[in-house]
């Protein structure tokens, strides 16, 4: 009766579980289809922040604005992408962070584990809709921004930005893996990920030019991911930063972002290794 | 580095653990040796050892708290032993993950463990692909156990409007869905109505039929009549009793019936003559009694048997219109054995 008799390779393995990607894909799409009314609000919410933004730009003096390719920007050019990136980061890292953690208050977590996956798999698979969706959000919003309120920005750029939020990208990923990793241990851990994301928001320049903040938080803007993230976005959308720009970018990015991921990962390995020592996996 | 069940199995592991199981002379048979395991310091299981064939069902009953829980998830390489062996189908649950999960179904006790927003179809259909079926015989699989538990007509609802009955069914189609040679059924029937649950032991029933071996862990202690083979009684983490059913009933001797009397036309009143015609072999009481009949509980003193009290009924015009167990020899045996243990 039972199903052990085939028995794949280690190649068979791999593409087995990379196959399975399709169906964390499919269930995420699902879940999210059935709250349609978050799905479409969503967007809204993006819309009217931009809304608040442009009256808030009205009252913003260019001039202290920093300029992107020899021209200033104005308020709401330099807002959007701010909006657009921490959205993404926002996004990213509470799905990322919150995706085990759901699975463990809704109980599944233990049943997937029953099947024959690998904890990487379901990892992955856990933030595969999310690694597909906030990217496409984040373009819509770019470019519905630009057309509404009639932005500056150069959309033939935007594969260039997308290559800096690809290099982004796993920063991200690994940020959320380690949080997610601290709250299957420590449960409601995950609330201090929100005030640090915070934090990180505020000195990255999302909505401020960093030349307004003190010298130190410029500083440590170089080495702030998030920073470097956002000014390549604005070069590349704003400005008319060539390829040269995008890859000094990439190069600073991809260290740390390859650091972050490399944590997540370990953290989350040792998180289910303390959890099954504990035997409190299935606990919520 | 200790090996986890998270672990990715390696590839000539599989090849090697594949041969082992093939090699073992009953492949679909569960069995621990010895095992222990605590969390911090509550001792969970103590010692415990069982065997399961195949095609067998054997029950594990138990207090709340007395370690069934514990005893499935380390069947199921949730959780690993702190000392003992565990083999299921002649596979080490931990080191051979992979093909342990292939080999296993496991109904688990809880409501929670479904995508809620999901249909019945959708959510059999993703734990089908984690278990490596392509997307086409992944639908139709769970289109086939979803028809074995008799689920089709709601097979395309959201699980969130599913009754608890309809969840635990659908509990059981994803355990069918790899045609698993061992079942591991935690607490099946708990909250069940009648109907549903002979329908879950109908199902469990003929998979062994088929060669699975079952573990059915329960409370519900009168199920295991006529339904297991074999019986292990935990309590605290460790194991109280092993054996078969008639086994365990031989361990109670009872002493509490439940009457139902009837006068016989004499006068006087009925639960005084009862009374006094037992006065010195046991006690009765009237439960639901009118003067000229009705329920009665009659406890019989050490030494005496039931016959006796009966003909002694009888002697004062009492007819016995109906007897049966205060409790079931199999609940008399497990309160026996529990408070053996209390002592």
């Amino acid at each position: 009766m039972s199903t052990t008799a085939a028995t794949p390779g280690r190649a068979g393995i791999f593409f087995g579980e990379v196959g399975k990607l399709s169906a964390f894909l499919r269930r995420d799409f699902l879940t999210a289809w059935s709250y349609r009314v978050t799905f479409v609000s969503d967007f809204f919410g993006l819309i009217l922040q931009t809304v608040t933004f442009y009256f808030v730009g009205l009252m913003v003096d260019d001039s202290v604005l920093p300029s992107y390719g020899g021209e200033t920007a104005s308020y709401l050019e330099f807002a959007t992408v701010g909006i657009a990136l921490s959205m993404f980061i926002a996004l990213g890292l509470g799905r990322v962070a919150r995706a085990v953690r759901s699975e463990q208050m809704m109980g599944t977590i233990e049943s997937v584990f029953m099947t024959p996956t690998s904890p990487t798999t379901v990892q992955l698979g856990s933030v595969v809709y999310d690694l597909i969706y906030i990217p496409i959000r984040t373009a819509i919003f770019l470019t519905s921004a630009a057309f509404l309120f009639s932005l500056d920005f150069d959309l033939s750029r935007l594969g260039a930005a997308a290559v800096v939020l690809v290099a982004f990208i796993p920063f991200v990923w690994g940020l959320g893996i380690t949080t997610a990793a601290g709250a299957l241990t420590i449960r409601g851990s995950a609330a201090g990920m929100a005030f640090g994301v915070s934090i990180l928001t505020l000195v990255s320049g999302t909505y401020v030019p960093l030349e307004l903040f003190p010298a130190w938080v410029e500083s440590f803007a170089a080495y702030n991911p998030m920073a470097i993230a956002i000014e390549g976005m604005r070069e590349t959308l704003l400005g008319d930063a060539g390829w040269s720009r995008v890859a000094t970018d990439v190069l600073k990015l991809l260290p740390i972002s390859f650091a972050s991921l490399l944590l997540g990962i370990f953290a989350f390995r040792m998180a289910l290794r303390r959890e099954r020592q504990a035997g409190t996996l299935g606990h919520y | 580095m200790t090996a986890t069940a998270w672990d990715e199995p390696r590839g000539r592991q599989t090849a090697a653990a594949l041969g082992a199981a093939a090699a073992g002379a009953d492949a679909a048979s569960i069995e621990a040796q010895g095992i222990s395991r605590s969390f911090g310091d509550k001792r969970a299981l103590d010692d415990v050892s069982l065997r399961i064939e195949a095609g067998k069902i054997g029950a594990l009953l138990g207090p709340n708290g007395a370690g069934k829980t514990t005893l499935l998830r380390l069947f199921s390489g949730l959780v690993k032993p702190d000392a003992g062996t565990v083999r299921v189908a002649g596979l080490d649950p931990i080191a051979d993950a992979r093909l342990v999960r292939r080999t296993l179904g496991l109904i688990p006790s809880g409501d929670r463990t479904f995508y809620l927003r999901l249909s019945g179809l959708e959510n059999l259909v993703f734990f089908a692909r984690l278990h490596g079926m392509r997307r086409r015989a992944a639908i139709q699989r769970a289109r086939e156990v979803i028809d074995e538990v008799d689920l089709t007509d709601a097979a395309a609802a959201p699980v969130r409007t599913y009754s608890h009955g309809m969840q635990k069914r659908l509990s059981v189609a994803r355990a069918l869905l790899t045609r698993p040679s061992v079942f591991l059924v935690d607490e099946a029937t708990h909250d069940l109505d009648p109907a549903a649950a002979r329908n879950v032991k109908d199902i469990v029933k003929a998979l062994c039929r088929d060669g699975a071996a079952v573990i059915w862990a329960t409370q519900r202690i009168d199920e295991i009549r006529g339904f297991a083979d074999s019986v292990t009684l935990l309590s605290r983490g460790h194991v109280l009793f092993d054996g078969t059913v008639p086994e365990l009933m031989s361990h109670s001797i009872p002493r509490r019936f439940l009457l139902r009397l009837d006068g016989g036309g004499v006068a006087g009143d009925l639960g005084e003559r009862a009374r006094h015609a037992l006065r010195d072999c046991g006690s009765i009481e009237a439960t639901a009694a009118s003067g000229a009949g009705g329920h009665y509980t009659l406890s019989i003193d050490e030494g005496v048997v039931l016959s006796d009290a009966l003909v002694r009924l009888a002697a004062v015009g009492v007819d016995v219109l109906a007897c049966r167990e205060e409790r079931s020899e199999i609940e008399e045996a497990f309160l026996s054995l529990m408070r053996q243990e209390e002592v």
